[in-house]
C-alpha cells in the first residue's frame, strides 16, 4: 500500500510538473514560432493589433493556445500557428511568457 | 421667403450646429464597472468547467482590446459573459474602455 501511494504521489507531483510547463523550451519554441509577431519575450509585439504575452496569466494563455488549436476561438494567423503546436508545447510557451516581464499588469 | 421665415430656419441651422458639437455622452465609468466585476479583482478565476485566470488588461495594446470586444460582440469569440457584455458596448464605448487599459502604464 505506502508503494501504491508512493507511486501515486509521485505520479500527481509529475503531472504537476508537466502542467506547469518547462519554460526553457517555452522560450526555444516562442524562439521559432511566436516572436515574430509578439517578439522574443512576447512583450514586443510587431503590430498594434497582437496582444502583449509577457507577464500575462499562465492558464489564460494556456486556454487561447487550445481554443484556437480546436478551432473555439478563430483567427486565421493563429490557428495555423496553433494547430503545429502539442499540449506540452502550449504548456511550455505559456511557462514562458507568463514569466517575461513587459507593462501588462492587473488594472481595477 | 418671407423674412421671419428665414429667420426661423436660421436660428434652426444654428440650434442644429450646437447640438452636433455637443459631444456625445462618455459612459466609461459605468462600462468599466462591468469590467471590474472580473478583472478588477486580483487573481480573479472564471467559473466551473473552465477555470483559468481572466486575463490581464492593464497595458494591454488597445487595437488588439478593441477587437477582442468586437469578436465577443459578433460572437465570433464565444464567452457568454463577455458576449452579454460586449452586446451592450457601442464602438465608442470600446475604443474608451481599450484606452484606458491600454493606456495606463504600470
Amino acid at each position: 500500500m505506502s508503494r501504491l501511494l508512493a507511486i501515486a504521489a509521485a505520479l500527481a507531483l509529475a503531472g504537476t510538473v508537466q502542467a506547469a510547463g518547462n519554460a526553457a523550451a517555452g522560450k526555444s519554441k516562442a524562439a521559432q514560432v511566436c516572436a515574430a509577431c509578439h517578439g522574443p519575450e512576447g512583450n514586443k509585439p510587431t503590430a498594434p493589433e497582437n496582444p502583449v504575452l509577457a507577464g500575462q496569466h499562465r492558464d489564460y494563455l494556456v486556454k487561447a493556445l487550445k481554443d484556437y488549436k480546436s478551432g473555439k476561438r478563430n483567427n486565421a494567423v493563429m490557428k495555423g500557428f496553433a494547430a503545429a503546436l502539442s499540449n506540452r508545447d502550449i504548456e511550455d510557451l505559456a511557462a514562458w511568457f507568463a514569466g517575461q516581464k513587459s507593462d501588462l499588469h492587473f488594472q481595477r | 421667403m418671407h423674412p421671419r421665415t428665414s429667420l426661423a430656419v436660421a436660428l434652426l441651422a444654428v440650434c442644429g450646429a450646437a447640438q452636433a458639437q455637443q459631444p456625445a455622452a462618455s459612459h466609461l465609468a459605468n462600462n468599466l464597472s462591468m469590467c471590474a466585476g472580473c478583472h478588477g479583482i486580483p487573481g480573479y478565476k472564471t467559473a466551473y468547467p473552465e477555470v483559468y485566470h481572466v486575463p490581464k488588461l492593464g497595458g494591454q495594446s488597445p487595437a488588439y482590446l478593441v477587437n477582442a470586444l468586437k469578436a465577443y460582440r459578433s460572437g465570433e469569440r464565444l464567452h457568454p459573459s463577455m458576449r452579454g457584455i460586449a452586446a451592450s458596448l457601442s464602438d465608442k464605448d470600446m475604443e474608451e474602455l481599450a484606452a484606458y487599459y491600454g493606456g495606463n502604464a504600470k
